[in-house]
């Protein structure tokens, strides 16, 4: 007889446990089924695949503190407007027009953050990119599309990662070759990767592993 | 983190120190501090408060146990009779106070660590005692564990407090480190967003960090040199010569001081008898008089 009371209490502790959870729905979940993001209304409507696809243009050359720091950043407006004030083709266009108010107003464009990552997680750009650019010579798009997806094919960028941890570790835990052909050399000092030496491999290439310690990145 | 990787790597995970089948290679970060030198002054204290975000919690949450300094100074006053069970005449002498500073000692052998529920405070191969805040779920276990209490909770969700940091301070809080929630647990961390910030830099150098490269802010601030940090396997840094020149071995649980009287030997880990191998070496003081 008690048991079947503990068992109903037991029930009843359950389910206000995940009624007094799903109270909590508000909270947009960090992925969708599909690892898109959520779509992000941007002030202008920025064609990505005209500038990265069409014209060409290196990530890096707009994005251009993905190399040297923390965090890859929004171009600053100068660098807009330093080509188009140039281009007179499209300078009439609505985009473009609305690009040169901001500018003419001396006002930031309130561009909405895509990839917003936990303020517990420290991402670093500028490794992955001296790392897999610079030193594996590998084309910046499959580079910076690792992560981002293929965004020479969009207008606005959208998350198409989960970017959650598991993500991440499942390319942390892949052993990457070093120095590959045609890849920035990095001297012959000690160097190590994940708090570890490079393994050297039969054939007598130097591969390495990501970091995977807590503390690379949670700090 | 998938199986294979887990098991294949056991040793490596939750891994304690010290072992010597898997020496620290190419960082052991550690400290030594010369009592000496230390005035007392709290310069070390107030950097930490400023570089690690850490909240000034006021006097009333102070009494209520919930302290929180990463960095704290521990005063000990000379007794007039030593062999006199009678209370000291006067509470505050004149002078003869010693001071040392104390935080978390980044144990080889952390007592911390193996207690938590959730694998949340872990030792890291640069020896290091990492606390990730996400993944802590604020059992306190850590701290009814370690012998120095030098961890600190978070009682409050300091950040949306009243008067923890005024509107206008929050400019100045350091965006490389989080900003801990209510109920997690926090800790001294050697400064390790600096570490991290040298060891990528270096990395795009191909090269290791040398002596010098990584300050704590502790370090940076003390007025007398009195606190040392860096790599201990670098047998160029300042920190291993110390260590070195007072025999004090990371490994041993009783130091040369300890071993011989009259050695004129000044280092010591503070608790050494638990064989938590501190990282932090003390250099006893040498002065009689008082400051």
């Amino acid at each position: 007889m008690y048991r079947f009371i503990r068992f109903a209490i037991l029930l009843m502790g359950l389910l206000s446990a995940s009624s007094s959870f799903a109270a909590d729905a508000h909270l947009e979940p960090l992925t969708t089924a599909d690892d898109l993001g959520p779509v992000v209304e941007q002030p202008i409507e920025f064609p990505h695949n005209r500038h990265a696809k069409d014209m060409g243009i290196n990530c890096i050359y707009c994005h251009t503190y993905s190399r040297r720091g923390n965090v890859a950043g929004i171009p600053p407006m100068q660098k807009c407007i330093g080509c188009h004030q140039n281009i007179e083709s499209v300078r009439e266009t609505p985009r473009i027009k609305k690009l040169f108010e901001y500018w003419d107003a001396k006002k930031a464009i309130p561009w909405k953050k895509v990839h917003d990552l936990p303020d517990f997680v420290r991402f670093n750009h500028e490794r992955h990119i001296k790392r897999f650019v610079f030193q594996q010579n590998r084309p910046v798009q499959e580079v910076c599309g690792a992560c981002h997806g293929d965004v020479k094919e969009m207008t606005v960028a959208r998350r198409q990662k989960s970017l959650a941890m598991g993500w991440c570790m499942s390319c942390h835990e892949k052993e990457h070759v070093v120095v590959a052909q045609g890849g920035m050399p990095i001297g012959t000092a000690a160097y190590w990767y994940a708090m570890k030496k490079p393994a050297v491999k039969a054939d007598g290439t130097v591969v390495a592993k990501g970091p995977n310690d807590c503390s690379s990145c949670h700090y | 983190m998938s199986v294979t990787n887990l098991l294949e790597n056991w040793s490596e995970f939750r891994h304690a120190h010290p072992v010597g089948d898997v020496p620290h290679d190419p960082y052991k970060w550690a400290m030594s501090i010369d009592l000496d030198a230390c005035t007392g002054c709290n310069a070390c204290s107030v950097a930490c408060y400023a570089e690690n975000n850490l909240p000034v919690v006021g006097k009333e949450k102070y009494a209520a146990g919930h302290s929180m300094h990463w960095m704290r100074i521990e005063r000990y006053w000379p007794v007039d009779d030593t062999t006199s069970l009678e209370p000291a005449t006067r509470e505050f002498p004149d002078q003869g106070a010693q001071f040392l500073p104390m935080m978390c000692q980044q144990c080889e052998a952390a007592p911390c660590e193996t207690v938590c529920p959730v694998g949340a405070t872990n030792h890291t191969p640069d020896g290091l005692n990492s606390q990730a805040y996400n993944r802590c779920v604020g059992s306190r276990y850590c701290s009814a564990n370690c012998p120095f209490k030098v961890r600190y909770f978070n009682w409050y969700d300091y950040p949306t407090t009243e008067n923890v940091w005024p509107a206008e301070m929050t400019q100045q809080l350091n965006p490389d480190i989080t900003l801990r929630s209510k109920g997690v647990m926090e800790k001294c961390t050697f400064c390790v967003q600096r570490i991290r910030a040298g060891e990528r830099s270096v990395k795009n150098e191909g090269r290791v960090l040398k002596d010098g490269e990584v300050q704590t802010a502790c370090q940076q601030v003390c007025p007398t040199g009195a606190i040392t940090f860096g790599n201990l396997i670098d047998s160029e840094s300042k920190v291993h010569q110390q260590w070195k020149a007072q025999r004090v071995e990371l490994t041993a649980d009783e130091q040369e001081k300890d071993k011989e009287a009259d050695s004129g030997l000044r280092g010591y880990r503070i608790l050494e008898e638990l064989r938590a191998y501190p990282s932090v070496m003390y250099m006893e003081r040498v002065r009689e008089s008082a400051i």
